[in-house]
Parts: structure tokens; sequence; C-alpha cells
């Protein structure tokens, strides 16, 4: 007999099954490059870039919340999301995004290909994105994305399939899709895209697996690709002399871009930090410098040409990214660029032209080496000889992570998450097959014998102003706002306010997982918030092993003052969530 | 220890054990031991498969779809059993989500990017750890614009 059906209940979209609104106000629709180079000065009610502005300072003026009224700060709401079937790194997924804020909206992207706009009152979803992301991508460091870009109505976000892809922001709907790596070699895409003028500018991740690093510039509208920029030159072009000229090293150089870069529109540079060489730690089948690895970039934006470079750590051997943020300041008049090495270095450069103006210390523990007050490295301890095994501070999530530091200009300090963790490292020779992890080393971190800081350092001499001490590794970004706080969550799940000028903890609260992510504030009809996305996961093994069993998590947390914040009946009586 | 390549083939060794049954070896069934089929281009270059839920095995068959490239596929899902189901699948957008009541049928589409492969579950209950987790796989390379500027490297 055959079998009569009935027709099942048509398909949908899996968020019209919740209380999802559908689509935003159109806040972003004037976003414009005007408005961003401005973003500090003219509307710090809004965090309109991944630092809040172009000078990657993460600092920002509002002083609602301030050192007197701290203690009284509470949660205003909670966005919590989880997740859904099978899917990449389930182990390691985590919530390390910093959200953009544009006149009460939210655009925030988490792990696994999800994006979402939130009521930044209240918590409530607008809409949300999904990417489907390939369950056998690569990926280095686990399930992650680091945030969006918003401008001319649209927001930006790569995928861990190495697709950038423009979202309209009143709808969510995709706009245009475009392919910028090759998941087959090993890349991914995991960085918070930058616009420049009518440019989204995105970084390659997957410098694990042998690939060549490279940034891409698209065009916000059509997403036709403006150029892209090598981070490892090929055999003949600037920097190819630091690369063994017979092999086939550059092939696999690594020096990937997986962090945002910030931007000077007077010297019309980007300032963008690139990451390991490939292999990690296996140096002798790289002979040579390996340019533009383990580098500050200054890229011309117009055309993608790399400027002039300064190298953190030449012929890396510890897996020293320098990816991690390039803060932009001005000092007695000068233009200068201040970066937080994974080597424990401190790094304050003129930013006109890459000459090194102070070099310091911020590391608790340096072992591999020594860099002297004229940039001279000389390494001491690293995987030379097959086999054996050496051991080093910091190991190779550094001193610092691409978790960023901030910068105050009202108390002229920077503000840095400081790890000390030290790690095994034996090299193990391996031949390179594209796709699979391409380390040259076994390593294993240390699991005890670790701590973590927040230091203030100056600007002025770049010498420690205060310090405040942790049990483990900080692993997160760092804030200063113009009420004299720094705000920093901890691996524990508590997120701190600090007193900008001496370090004592003014107030704390558990979120229940712990942060590796960037906290931003902004303000709604004067009211401050303070937003921190909080999920541990991602490359723990890398930067804290000891706690790879604490609590996943995925949830943002918005703080504000008690009276000031949205108050249920304010939703009920008005009918409507604006 | 026999190891798969040795003596028998890793599916061969799987259905010895009764692996791919359900409530035999284990209490469900392996995700993806329900057979593979090929996703097929009409004229008008669209892709489309079939996918059914056969009677009291809890899984998908095929548990592996395969699509010759990324893009958009037409999937008629078809529920033999005799329980209730649902289908949770994937699709760049969002999640395409579907009842599948007792002897029902409907069609989703879906858009995913190639090369990979992603799952599709059903999400009640514990029928994904049952064995109603399938994959769907697609081939192909990325666009030639995308890939890196150097010559052919080795492979696995």
């Amino acid at each position: 007999m055959t079998q009569e059906y009935t027709d099942a209940p048509s398909a949908v979209r899996f968020g019209r099954q919740s209380k999802v609104v559908g689509s935003a106000p159109p806040v972003a629709q004037d976003v414009t490059y005007e408005r961003i180079l401005e973003a500090r000065s003219e509307e710090p009610q809004n965090w309109l870039t991944y630092y809040g502005a172009y000078d990657g300072q993460r600092y920002s003026p509002l002083d609602e919340i301030n050192t007197e009224n701290i203690n009284r700060l509470a949660p205003a709401w909670v966005f919590q999301f989880g997740s859904f079937g099978l899917h990449a790194g389930a182990s390691t997924y985590a919530f390390e995004a910093a959200p953009i804020v544009v006149d009460g909206v939210m655009f925030l992207s988490g792990w696994d290909g999800w994006v979402w706009a939130i009521d930044a009152r209240t918590g409530q979803e607008l809409w949300r994105y999904k990417h489907e992301v390939p369950f056998d991508v690569g990926l280095c460091c686990g399930n992650v994305n680091r945030g969006v870009a918003v401008a001319k109505g649209k927001v930006f976000v790569v995928t861990l399939n190495a697709h950038v892809i423009a979202l309209d922001a009143v709808t969510g709907e995709c706009v245009w899709d475009a392919t910028y790596g090759d998941v087959r070699a090993g890349e991914s895409g995991t960085v918070a895209p930058l616009v420049v003028k009518n440019l989204v500018i995105v970084g390659s991740s997957g410098g694990e697996f042998g690939n060549r690093g490279h940034l891409d510039a698209f065009d916000l509208d059509t997403g036709e690709r403006a150029w892209r920029c090598y981070t490892v030159p090929k055999p003949g072009e600037p920097g190819s002399e630091t690369w063994p000229a017979d092999g086939e090293a550059w092939q696999r150089g690594g020096g990937n871009c997986w962090v945002t870069g910030t931007y000077d529109p007077e010297q019309n540079l980007l300032y963008w930090g690139t990451g390991n060489p490939g292999p990690d730690f296996d140096g002798e089948v790289r002979e040579g410098d390996n340019l533009y690895t383990d580098s500050v970039i200054a890229v011309d934006p117009d055309n993608g040409e790399i400027r002039w470079h300064y190298q953190f750590t030449p012929h890396d051997l510890w897996d020293y990214d320098s990816n991690m943020e390039s803060i932009l300041f001005e000092q007695d008049g000068r233009k200068l660029l201040a970066h937080f090495d994974k080597n424990g270095y401190f790094f304050v450069l003129d930013r006109t032209n890459g000459e090194l103006v102070r070099v310091t210390p911020f590391a608790e523990r340096i072992t591999w080496g020594e860099i002297d007050a004229n940039g001279k490295v000389t390494p001491k301890v690293y995987p030379d000889k097959e086999g054996e095994t050496v051991h080093f501070f910091p190991g190779p999530a550094g001193a610092k992570e691409w978790c960023h530091a901030a910068y105050s200009p009202k108390t002229q300090l920077f503000y840095a998450p400081v790890q000390d963790t030290g790690a095994q490292v034996t090299r193990r020779r391996r031949e390179f097959k594209e796709g699979t992890p391409y380390w040259g080393a076994s390593v294993t971190v240390d699991s005890d014998n670790m701590q973590g800081f927040v230091k203030a350092i100056d600007a002025s001499t770049s010498e420690e102003v205060w310090r405040w001490h942790n049990d483990t590794p900080m692993c997160a970004s760092v804030l200063a706002t113009g009420g004299d706080l720094v705000f920093v969550g901890a691996p524990s799940g508590e997120f701190r306010a600090f007193n900008a000028h001496t370090g004592e903890v003014l107030w704390e609260f558990q979120c229940g997982s712990g942060h590796h992510s960037s906290p931003v504030t902004y303000s709604i009809d004067g009211t401050q918030y303070v937003a921190v996305p909080v999920g541990w996961g991602s490359w723990v093994e890398g930067f804290l092993p000891g706690l790879m069993g604490a609590p996943h998590g995925n949830a943002i947390f918005s703080f504000a003052l008690p009276g000031s914040a949205h108050r249920v009946s304010d939703a009920e009586s008005s009918g409507q969530l604006y | 220890m026999t190891t798969a390549n040795e003596k028998q083939s890793l599916s061969e060794m799987v259905s010895e054990l009764g692996l791919d049954k359900s409530n035999n070896a284990t209490i469900g069934r392996l995700i993806a031991h329900g057979g593979l089929g090929h996703a097929e281009e009409g004229p008008d270059g669209r892709m489309r498969a079939q996918i059914r839920i056969p009677l009291d095995e809890m899984i998908w068959d095929p548990s592996i779809l395969v699509m010759p490239r990324g893009g958009e596929i037409e999937i008629e899902l078809i529920n033999d059993d005799t329980n209730t189901h649902c289908a949770l699948m994937p699709s760049n957008g969002d999640k395409q989500w579907m009842w599948l009541p007792v002897y029902s049928k409907g069609t989703v589409t879906l858009d995913l990017d190639g090369p990979g492969y992603y799952w599709f579950s059903s999400n009640l209950g514990n029928d994904e750890g049952q064995g109603l987790f399938g994959a769907i796989v697609v081939l192909g390379d990325v666009p030639e614009e995308a890939r890196l500027d150097r010559p052919p490297q080795t492979r696995p």
C-alpha cells in the first residue's frame, strides 16, 4: 500500500520561534567615516568602532559612573544565547566580541557565526543573523569572533570560514558576501572589521596552519575587493631577503592579521599587528628575521602598501604574535604609538616613521631573551635541538594576549592586562601539509606557578605606577573612563572597577563565567551603561590551562546605576521598546 | 586490536557490532550511519535532494547528503516513522526549522557555503543522541580570488 502523507507545517526561520523583534531602528544609516573620525569627541554616548575610536585607546569620557558612585553599579540587563546542535569547536567557543553601540542599538557578534542587534537599554533581541560555519573548519584557537563594524546602514562581520559579509543594519539580512580566505589552507576569520573611508578592512586568521597572512579591503557598498596586502613577501619583494632564498618557507610564513588595527587620519596610515611566523617554534626551516611577522606594519589604506614596519620579535621561536593593539597617543607634540607585546616588552614608537622611542619590560618574568634600550633582541632560551625540552616565560600566550590595554588621556596612564605563565616546548619537526597544524613543536603550558596583574604604566616614562595582583593571569580587555575608572574582567568571572589613579578595587560583580572579551561603555538619554560579553573558552590551553574546566558561559551583561536605567514599567506603559 | 583498513572497512566493523542499529550495540544509533546520498542538480541549476526518517530506525536516510558545491538546495523531508520529529537545518541567514509529524513531508530550502560539512538534526528530546543527526557535505573550493598567492601545496 502506498503511504499517504500530510503536508508538514512549512519550514520557518528558527529565530522566528523566539521573541526576537525582527528589525532594529535605522540608527546605522548615517554612520559615516566622518562620524567615526570624531567618535569620541562628538558622540561619546556611542561606541562606534572596535576600540571606541580609531586611536585604539579604549577610553570613554563618560563619567556618570565614577569613583563616588561605582559601589551602586548593578546589572541593568543580561542577554544570553547558548548554542544549538553540533557546531565547530563545541568545546572551545567563547564570547570575545567588543559590542558596537549606535544611538541605543547594540550590534554584536558571537561564536559560530551569530550576529545580533540588541536594544542597548533593555537587552531585547531585535534581530539575529546566522552564518553557517562548517563543522570541519580549521580553528587554531576556538570558535570565536571579536566583533562587527557598522557604517552606511550596514553591519560588517567576518565568518570562521573566511567570508566578510555585510548585513542590513535594520533587518539583519545579508546584503553582500565575499570570500577572503581559503579554508582548505587552514585560513579562517575572527577579526572585527575596521571601516576606513569607503572600505571595510579585515585580516586573516590561521597562523598555526602555515599559511601566508594578509589584509584585505572591500568596498563598503559593493563588496568588491579593493586590495590585498600580504604580510610575508614573495621572493624579490621588499623583506624577502629575511627568508631563506632557496626555500619554500615564505609560502607558509604566517604573519596573520587576526586583531583589528588602529588608524591615524593625519598620517593616513593603518597600524596593524601581525602574527607569528610558521612554523611557530621550529626556526631552522626559516632562517632570517622573517618579515613582516611579529611586527606592526603601517599600511596606506588607499592602496594596501606597507609604508614602514617595526618588528618586535625577529625570527620568533616562542609564538610571540604582535597582533595586539597599537595605541595612538601624543606626548610633547610627538605622535606616538604604544604597544604591549606578547614578548613581555612595552614599546613606544614614533608613528610617523616607526622609529623606536622607548622599550621597557612590563612582564613579571621574562626568560626567553632580552631586548635592550636600543631594541636589540638577544634570544636566550628557545627550542633548538630536536627532542630537547626547554621552559620559558612568558609562554606562547605571552605576557599579554590579544586582549586590549587602555589609555586614559585624563590620567595619562596605560592600563594593561598582564599574564605571567610559562610553558614547556620541545622542537618536533614535521612536514608541512596544507590545512594541518604546523607548529614544529610539542607544547604544554604551565597549569600552576602562574599569576596575573592589571598594571598602570606612565605614558611619559613607561614606568609602572600601580599594579593589582590576581592569582591567575588576566586575559580580558581593559576599559578606561572619564569617571576615573578602569574596568576589566577576570578569568574567574568577576568584573571589576578600579580607581584609575590608585588601582584600588572599588566594585566587583561575579558574572558566572570567565572574561575573554572587550567591555565597552555607552549612554542612552543620559544614563551610562557598561557592557561586557562573558563566555570563557577559546585558546584556554594556551593562556590558562589551569581553568580549562571553568564554566563556559555565553552572556552579555550591561550595568548601570540603579534608578537611572530602564525600568520594566517604562516599556509596559509605552507599549514599545524605545 | 583490529582497526579499520587492516581486515575490514570501518563501515563493516560498525555494522557487525550493531552500532548502525537503534538499541543494539548501544542505546542509540551512531550518528551519520544511515547511508549517503548525492544532491542532484536540475536543468535550472538548482540542487535538490530527498531525506527520509524510516520507521523505528531513528535515523536520517541518507544521513550524509553530498552537495557538489555551495549554494541553495531544496530538500524534501519525509517522516515514515510513527513518532513525531523535527528538522533543524543549517542555512546562512538563519537556521531553518520545521515540524515533521507522523507520515508527513515538506520542503526546506538551505543556503550553504562550500567547502565543508554541516550537521542537521531533530531537536526533540534526545532524537539527536539516538541517531537523528545527519551531515550535509559541501564539496568544491573557495573562489580563485580568495586563495593564497603561492604555489600548490602538499595536502595530507
